[in-house]
């Protein structure tokens, strides 16, 4: 298929006009950077994380760059629920409105099975949102534990409970940072989840060695743009062979070849961070990169995804 | 709130030359592909090479000058990876350039005196504002203009040729005042060669912002800063720029705001600086 409808996907229920969403955090709440960017590219916004209450962040400094990659520390800053739903929700309502109709996706996060009951409750009720993610794996936030989506069981606990109060596409948003991804995307399978966003960031710190100091203000932080890319292409693969799920990969993604690369190991649709801000309308020229790759190799995106072979245990050279 | 500006936009530019102005610094012309509206003074673009060429994240800079409505000039000193990639480009090279961005300078009524201070490659926002006051047959617009030494002074005398009130310091004592720009800014209020009831501004190394802004405090001053912050996006979306805010300034209880939307120009009243 090619022309104005060669990127049309579908994650579950959700029918998109693309597979590039935006990563949460890297695009804002309001969602008025997606100006930069032209009809039918952008299949959906991620917002950035909420949260019941308001949190000022970490303090500064939030970044730091490293070798093809970005270290940040933000900490979730946001106004809280109440004040997003009073301020921001009519600026996200009208954007998913013609003449711009862009499917905006909310994204949850928490301290407590509460709390996540809580934000999906609040954002359900709005009726502005295609899909809520629930931000499971946010790595600056817990003051040292563990975020929830390093646990099969916690993943369940929070998903089950989420599941009931919405009707909504609930998509569960995994970590990196876990030694094996199969069991926890099964837990959020079995829990209800509808889709999987694979990953977030990797937890990385990068340290002022003559100051004897992290260089972030909070300490450790969360690893992003394409250094993590062979990571995250690894976990979309990893949940692919563990699930049912449509997968949302996260992590790195900065070109249409890269793109491609997800789409192929599984994913249904890549989310675009980091490498966003090299230039705000970033997306606009991948979708356009995207379409003539498709239409040069003469594939479409449905056929592509999860077609990755894997290579028999005969060829790996061993004897 | 501050929002992302109704103007910024992504521009593909093009580079039409670099010239150096000291041992470590370029001014770097870019030809763009749209006509910009006159610029207010200490806005800012973001800017990258655009043969992918220089690291992941876009630096920001102040618009040093708009020769032309399609042509901005940016001061640039190379101290890291993204300013030696953009100086290291020949003419022709593609620039993605995303502006104009920030807020700016707040007007000041052109009889009113106006002392700015700049430290090294601080004085970058200084030239538009001193065009616009000129532009605006304004009165007195003093620049005291530091530097370690005389050969970073960058470009000093562009300043004077727009009859700006040009007074140089540098550390080492090599031009001008023997030390630095805030000594200078003292000795020149005590002695009443400034206004106190002019409106203050400054930029610079945060070490001079941090002592500027307590100065300014202690004197009573009307006085403005223009952070540089480390940013990512530039347009108000990773909030990975913020500075502390003061509880009685105009951001109210929130901690922090962004330099990129909010910034890059405060009152020394609204943050903890």
């Amino acid at each position: 298929m090619s022309g104005p409808q060669a990127l049309r996907c579908r994650i579950g229920s959700l029918e998109l006009d693309s597979p590039l969403l935006t990563g949460s955090g890297t695009f804002g709440h309001d969602g008025l950077v997606t100006r930069f960017l032209q009809p039918g590219d952008l299949g959906a916004l991620v917002i950035k994380t909420v949260t019941p209450a308001p949190r000022g962040g970490n303090p500064p400094p939030r970044l730091v760059e490293t070798p093809a990659g970005l270290l940040n520390s933000i900490g979730l800053e946001n106004r809280g629920v109440d004040a997003f739903i009073a301020e921001t929700v009519p600026l996200l309502r009208e954007l998913s409105k013609p003449p711009r109709a862009i499917p905006v996706v909310a994204n949850a996060g928490g301290e407590s099975v509460d709390e996540y009951v809580h934000m999906v409750r609040s954002l359900d009720r709005t009726e502005a949102f295609a899909a809520i993610e629930v931000n499971l794996s946010c790595p600056n936030v817990q003051g040292g534990a563990l975020p929830f989506a390093t646990s099969a069981e916690a993943v369940a606990r929070v998903i089950e409970a989420c599941r009931s109060c919405t009707e909504r596409p609930l998509w569960a948003k995994l970590s990196p940072n876990v030694a094996r991804l199969g069991p926890i995307a099964q837990a959020a399978e079995r829990a209800g989840a509808d889709a999987l966003t694979v990953a977030n960031t990797l937890l990385g710190l990068v340290v002022d060695w003559r100051r004897r100091r992290p260089v972030l203000g909070a300490g450790f932080g969360g690893l992003s743009g394409p250094a993590i890319r062979p990571v995250a292409m690894r976990m979309v693969w990893e949940a692919r062979q563990a699930v049912d799920l449509p997968i949302v990969a996260s992590g790195g993604a900065a070109t249409a070849e890269d793109v491609m690369e997800f789409v192929t190991a599984g994913a249904s649709a890549v989310q675009i961070g980091t490498a966003g801000f090299q230039r705000p309308d970033l997306i606009s020229r991948i979708a356009a990169d995207l379409r003539a790759l498709l239409k040069q190799e003469g594939t479409d995106l449905e056929s592509q995804c999860g077609s990755l072979q894997w290579p028999s245990p005969a060829a790996s050279g061993k004897v | 709130m501050a929002v992302l500006p109704a103007d910024a936009r992504c521009m593909d530019t093009e580079l039409l030359g670099l010239q150096a102005c000291g041992p470590d610094a370029w001014l770097l012309d870019l030809a763009l592909p749209e006509l910009l509206p006159s610029l207010a003074p200490g806005r800012f673009a973001m800017l990258s090479p655009g043969d992918g060429s220089g690291p992941l994240i876009p630096r920001p800079f102040s618009v040093y000058d708009q020769p032309q409505a399609d042509r901005l000039r940016f001061l640039i000193q190379v101290i890291g990876p993204g300013t030696r990639a953009l100086s290291r480009l020949s003419p022709g090279s593609p620039v993605v350039c995303t502006a104009p961005l920030g807020n700016g300078f707040r007007l000041v009524a052109p009889d009113r005196p106006v002392v700015l201070l700049a430290g090294g490659v601080g004085s970058a926002p200084f030239l538009l504002y001193g065009r616009q006051r000129r532009e605006q047959g304004a009165g007195s617009t003093a620049l005291l203009f530091g530097a370690r030494s005389a050969d970073r002074l960058y470009d000093h005398a562009s300043f004077s040729d727009l009859g700006m009130d040009l007074l140089l310091a540098t550390e080492d004592g090599s031009q001008g005042f023997h030390g630095n720009v805030l000594q200078a800014l003292e000795q020149g209020l005590d002695s009443g060669r400034f206004d106190p009831e002019a409106r203050f501004a400054a930029c610079g190394p945060e070490g001079l912002l941090h002592a500027f802004s307590a100065f300014a405090r202690r004197r009573g001053l009307d006085a403005e800063i223009s952070l540089e912050t480390y940013m990512g996006c530039g347009v108000g979306v990773c909030n990975g720029c913020p500075v502390a805010t003061a509880e009685d300034g105009c951001f109210g209880a929130w901690p922090y705001t962004k330099t990129c939307l909010e910034g890059p120009v405060y009152s020394v009243l609204d943050l903890v600086f």
